[in-house]
């Protein structure tokens, strides 16, 4: 049964909301203590939410399309009233004032938010080791980072705590995540979701996007939370497209006539293991009649550097409201070193001598990424190839930090380009999951679900 | 000496700049007037600009003749760490108009910002109303020669502000001054919240600065802060400690482009800014500047002024709005606005003095009554028992009467004395409720005495 059948079977009382919950209660009770994947849980109030939608169902009152959906809450997204801590310290004593965008129409849809996950701190990691609440355990290769930074996210999906879960992706933070624990993520065209109350990392690259175990999860919360918000000026008005619908008949033929994208770049600077998986992954397509072309993006060099410049500067801006003076605690002063090396660094490279040197030649650096990947997407329906280019390492293993940043090369791209990227599970490595990765052109995030789903019905 | 500003004024909105908060933080309880945007809680985003404010913004460059940036423009994030800044950075727009001109003084180029909040350590709390709210900073070119200069074009840009119809007026100002004399580094002086301080701040600067200058003391650039209570200027800082804002374009809001229709709807229906205004009355109403400057004063002055020359002889007019009708609003302390006072009332009124329905010193009475009054000039005169010229013989009988009753004036005026004449005359003039003619009642009284 996928989530969109179990939502119907809520629907038509064949199961309960109320029971629904308490199995996953009873999964976060016995495995939350090792995997670490939510930082806070509100049984209480989903009790109640779970049992109002059961009585609603009961009595044929109208309900959400998430109606009994158990959902997780990435620690950076405001909720009221759930500490918004984004697993630092320095917003330890932060409560939700607000509920973001998002979460507003989670609850209008009549989703029950059980808890908030764990993420590296401010989101600046790729391996949710970072958390001022300690690191997440990867439930598909246990003793592993689960990735990051939804790292919790991500768990939360893999050991069935929850239905679905929120995530932010700025560099990957959904995908990369999803890739290692074996589980879906996808990040939307830049502004087809509303930022409105997503802490920042870094403005311009930001995006909530849904983690799930199966494609039509994915859909469901899309259908949810796209559209334009006009009280969030990046947010685009566009048409969003009927996600779920997509879904309902032969979803395994959207492949056949399909133009699918390999960059040899991409496969290159990647793990020979996973590239032969993901191989077979695109083998796969071509069998259910896609059309596989062969591109090539000379820039990929170019992409972290840029990526992490950009990112410097607006997360050292972002930053500069945590003060000391109205959440309790100065950030320089309780953050982990790499929240504070990027602090130093947007500090220094946007200063008035450096940053013609650096932060406006990364901004043309990123309007070239930006042009020649639309220039890749123009000739293809989706592009296709491996989400992180290497495995997650042991949990407890330090890494240098431009060791760190190379699980990001890969998933930086979209972020720079703004168009949408997921990750579905490929196969595994040695028992550790490894994640196929798309992209398309911005607002064309119908056709990567429309993959996604077809991939996975043909598995 | 040359002296350069930079004035920030509120504009007149409803809401604040990104949010829908109100903006009448002055009467509202302190942090009631705020929300999770212009508080900047962790993850709010600004909502679009508001177009109200981005539109008087528009029309102030206009009406200080400036041109309008036709590319993109957008805001920036200028950082610094204070306790009124929610956010650690304030908004403040590239120029959207440059190049401008107010008379004569260049007009380097106006742009947006939003108002931090208030710090009040007296209290021990920051108030956050005010933070958000919309605010249009006007940067001059350094080409004023002396205070008194200084303060003339500031007069006068409140007084374009004013007529704008889109601006907080004085009471919001806050102004950077700088100055530089022959032979000097250029000193800033910031903390000026009034024409008077900006005026006292430079005077006081000049004087320090020649002082220095004659005993040989290199003058340095430095910024120094003016102290309203003591009306002096102390030094903030000196150039090597200079600020490094760190800008950059705000992420969260898209660039903005002032659309040509826009701009040309804004120009039709700006109003003529006063300095303009005061050219126009000069030329097409043959007046002196004194009196056009001072029918300008008041846009809704102006207005009635040129509805009242339709119908009346405009030097007429000219000389009776401008000594009588200011009168009345001097003593009165109020605006032409506030006193409700009509065209057709003043129209009525020139009508009556003109076709000699009442007397000058009758009319000046009307007018007095005028404020705040829906009577015509007619029926306050007929309520007062003003209304009419008196015949010869009521003159005649009331002159007899000051005669009888005032001997020592009259022996006064046999002695020479001139202002006993003049005694004797108001008494006529008051017997008569200021009815006579105050030249026919001379001749009398010469003849009588
Ligand atoms: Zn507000």
């Amino acid at each position: 049964m996928n989530l969109l059948e179990k939502s119907k079977a809520i629907r038509n009382q064949e199961i309960t909301a109320l029971d629904s919950l308490e199995k996953f209660n009873q999964v976060i009770a016995s495995k939350n203590s090792n995997i670490n994947a939510f930082v806070q849980i509100d049984h209480e109030t989903a009790l109640k939410k779970a049992n109002e939608i059961d009585a609603r169902i009961k009595n044929g009152e109208k309900v959400g399309k998430l109606a009994g959906m158990i959902i997780g809450i990435k620690s950076n997204i405001n909720v009221k009233d759930f500490t918004i801590s984004a697993a630092s310290k320095t917003l330890e004593n932060y409560m939700g004032s607000y509920d973001a965008t998002v979460i507003q129409r989670i609850k209008e849809e009549d989703g029950i938010i059980i808890g908030m996950t764990n993420m590296d701190e401010f989101a600046a990691g790729s391996s949710t080791e970072t958390s001022f609440h300690g690191p997440t355990n990867n439930p598909a290769a246990p003793g592993h980072i689960p990735g990051g930074s939804s790292g919790g996210s991500a768990a939360a999906i893999a050991a069935q705590m929850c239905d679905i879960t929120l995530g932010s992706d700025t560099g990957g933070s959904i995908r990369n995540p999803a890739s290692h624990c074996g589980v879906m993520g996808f990040k939307p065209t830049y502004g087809a979701v509303s930022r409105q109350g997503l802490l920042d990392l870094s403005m311009s690259l930001d995006q909530i996007g849904p983690l799930a175990a199966d494609t039509s999860g994915i859909a469901m919360m899309l259908d949810t939370i796209a559209g334009n918000d006009p009280k969030e000026c990046t947010s685009i008005d566009w048409k969003v497209p009927n996600f779920t619908a997509l879904l309902d008949e032969n979803p395994e033929e959207a492949l056949n006539g399909m133009k699918v994208g390999v960059v040899k770049q991409f496969q290159e600077v990647t793990d020979d293991h996973i590239v032969n998986i993901i191989e077979d992954s695109i083998d796969k397509m071509g069998e259910m009649g896609a059309e596989v072309v062969e591109l090539s993006f000379d820039y990929v060099d170019l992409c972290l550097p840029t990526y992490y410049l950009i990112n410097y500067v607006e997360f050292f801006s972002a930053t500069r409201k945590y003060d000391g003076r109205k959440y309790g605690h100065q950030i320089e002063e309780v953050c982990g070193d790499e929240v504070l090396r990027r602090i130093h660094m947007g500090s220094y490279i946007s200063q008035q001598e450096f940053s013609g040197k650096y932060y406006k030649k990364a901004l043309q650096a990123r309007s070239l990424i930006r042009k020649e990947i639309n220039k890749l997407l123009n000739g293809v329906d989706i592009i296709a190839g491996p989400t992180v280019p290497k495995l997650p390492h042991k949990l407890g293993e330090t890494l240098e930090p431009m060791e760190m940043y190379a699980y990001d090369v890969l998933t930086v791209i979209a972020n720079l380009a703004g168009i949408p990227a997921s990750s579905m599970k490929a196969g595994e490595v040695k028992g550790i999951p490894v994640g196929l990765q798309f992209q398309a052109k911005p607002l064309d995030d119908a056709k990567i679900v429309q993959a996604m789903a077809a991939l996975e019905k043909a598995a | 000496m040359k002296c350069g500003l930079e004035i920030h004024v509120q504009l007149e909105t409803d809401s604040k700049l990104f949010c829908d908060c109100h903006t009448n933080y002055q009467d509202a309880p302190a942090n009631t007037n705020i929300c999770h945007v212009c508080l900047n809680q962790p993850g709010a985003k600004p909502f679009p600009t508001n177009e109200n404010a981005l539109e008087g913004a528009l029309k102030i460059a206009m009406m200080l003749d400036c041109k309008i940036a036709d590319d993109v423009t957008y805001f920036m994030r200028k950082h610094y760490n204070y306790p009124d800044l929610p956010s650690g950075y304030q908004r403040t727009s590239v120029p959207i108009g440059y190049e401008g001109d107010l008379n004569g003084v260049r007009i380097r180029e106006v742009h947006m910002e939003e108002d931090p909040g208030q710090y009040k350590p007296d209290l021990g709390i920051v108030d956050f109303n005010r933070s958000g709210i919309p605010l249009i900073e006007i940067v001059t070119e350094p080409d004023m020669k002396s205070p008194e200069e200084a303060r003339a074009f500031l007069r006068e840009l409140i007084r374009v502000l004013e007529y704008s119809g889109d601006a907080r007026g004085e009471g919001t100002m806050r102004a950077d001054v700088n100055i530089s004399l022959e032979g000097g580094k250029r000193v800033e002086i910031k903390n000026i919240n009034s024409i008077k301080g900006a005026y006292k701040a430079l005077k006081f600067e000049m004087v320090r600065q020649k002082n220095l200058l004659k005993r040989g003391v290199e003058i340095t650039q430095e910024t120094r802060a003016f102290l309203e209570a003591q009306m002096i200027t102390v030094s903030m800082r000196l150039k090597e400690g200079a600020e490094d804002y760190r800008f950059i374009p705000d992420p969260d809001l898209p660039p903005m482009q002032a659309k040509e229709e826009q701009v040309e709807g804004i120009r039709e229906k700006m109003p003529e800014p006063p300095h303009i205004k005061v050219k126009r009355f000069m030329e097409q109403y043959n007046i002196a500047e004194e009196p056009a400057k001072v029918l300008t004063s008041e846009l809704e002055l102006a207005d009635t002024f040129e509805e009242v020359v339709k119908s009346v002889d405009p030097q007429f007019a000219a000389l009776w709005m401008r000594d009588e009708l200011k009168r009345v609003l001097y003593y009165n302390k109020i605006s032409f606005d506030e006193s409700g006072i009509t065209p057709q009332q003043v129209i009525e009124l020139l009508k009556m003095v003109q076709k000699k329905e009442v007397t000058t010193k009758v009319g000046q009475r009307i007018i007095e009554n005028m404020p705040n009054s829906s009577k015509s000039p007619k029926e306050i005169a007929e309520k007062m028992g003003l209304i009419g010229i008196v015949n010869e013989d009521e003159v005649i009988q009331a002159a007899q009467k000051v005669i009888d009753e005032n001997p020592e004036a009259v022996a006064d005026y046999h002695e020479g004395k001139s202002a006993a004449l003049n005694f004797l005359v108001g008494q006529v003039m008051r017997f008569t409720r200021g009815k006579a003619e105050p030249g026919r009642t001379v001749e009398f009284l010469k003849e009588m005495l």
